[in-house]
């Protein structure tokens, strides 16, 4: 324990009387107060005072750590939305490009239908006028008719030319029937 | 009671370190607080104290999970037990009660829990009442929450 001298003491009472300062921390329990009143007095002031400002920084400084504690909870929770959120964009331009290649799909297949079914006509009007042709030219053959040689040679070119492009148009029908079927396989 | 003449707390929330600080003066448990925020730091006094034992602290509180350090409070507590030869009234004070951890403890030599709070004044003041026994090695393993 610490004594101090008499005059030792008388200065530190007037300071505390005078500038309300006075002795603080653990140092007052190493204090002895010697049997004197008066300065066991002071002591105990100075004790609740140190006691006091400790009680109020307590209060100030569990406020603080709470406030903090909340702002890192926050700031945590700030995150996992953050991350939530990218999950979320990432997901949707995921969505996004999927739709779009749907959508590309869609088209080259309607496409390729609207081709197919533009083929589809053009065969039924080429075997139509073929077939129509070659009525034309059996009934005259049969009735004896003056234009035979000029339907005749009619129906030549025209099965000359129906036999050239069939080709053309069949392999058009064969190229869009694989690439619709390459289409439905993706 | 007679007061802890010195207390050493392993605490990486420095703010804890005041609040702990102002507790132990208000309840008047200790005379001298010293305070470090790492297990490493607190493994280095521990080697320091070996060559001067006279410098060791009587009591240590260790927050369990330290930010920053190479290993947890647990493994301090292990390492200050049955590495530097113990001789300290040594526990864990930490936010968390989970049963697991504190059986870690237990086993390791803790010979308390203090559960961190606001209210961390009552659970101290326990403490101090019960601190003989565990400076006796008389009490028993103690959770206060």
């Amino acid at each position: 324990m610490i004594k101090f001298s008499k005059e030792d003491k008388q200065q530190l009472i007037v300071l505390a009387n005078d500038n309300n300062i006075f002795i603080e921390g653990p140092l007052l329990k190493m204090i002895d107060p010697d049997d004197d009143s008066v300065f066991k007095s002071y002591l105990e002031a100075a004790t609740e005072s140190d006691q006091s400002n400790r009680r109020k920084r307590l209060e100030i400084t569990k406020q603080i750590q709470t406030q903090n504690n909340e702002l890192q909870k926050a700031a945590e929770s700030n995150h996992s939305l953050m991350i939530e959120l990218k999950d979320a964009v990432q997901k949707a331009e995921d969505a996004k490009t999927v739709a779009v290649n749907d959508l590309d799909l869609v088209q080259k297949k309607t496409q390729f239908e609207l081709i197919g079914n533009i083929v589809n006509i053009a065969l039924f009007v080429i075997v139509g006028v073929g077939l129509i042709t070659t009525l034309l030219y059996v009934i005259a053959i049969f009735t004896g008719s003056a234009e035979t040689t000029l339907i005749g040679s009619t129906w030549s070119n025209l099965f000359g030319i129906l036999l050239t492009n069939s080709f053309s148009i069949i392999g058009t029908i064969m190229g869009v029937k694989y690439a619709s079927e390459k289409s439905e396989g993706k | 009671m007679q007061v802890i003449k010195s207390i050493l707390l392993v605490d990486d929330e420095t703010l804890f370190h005041l609040v702990f600080d102002d507790a132990c003066n208000i309840l008047d448990i200790s005379l001298n607080l010293e305070t470090v925020s790492s297990s490493d730091a607190a493994e280095n006094m521990f080697k320091k104290f070996q060559l001067n034992p006279g410098d060791k602290p009587e009591c240590v509180f260790v927050d369990l999970n330290i930010i920053g350090s190479s290993f947890d409070g647990i493994e301090l507590v292990r390492r200050i037990n049955y590495q530097y030869g113990n001789g300290v009234v040594i526990g864990i004070i930490s936010s968390s009660s989970d049963s697991i951890e504190i059986n870690k403890a237990k086993n390791a030599g803790a010979q308390f829990w203090i559960v961190k709070s606001d209210a961390i004044e009552p659970r101290l003041e326990q403490f101090k009442s019960d601190y003989l026994n565990y400076k006796n090695r008389t009490g028993n393993f103690k959770v206060y929450k």
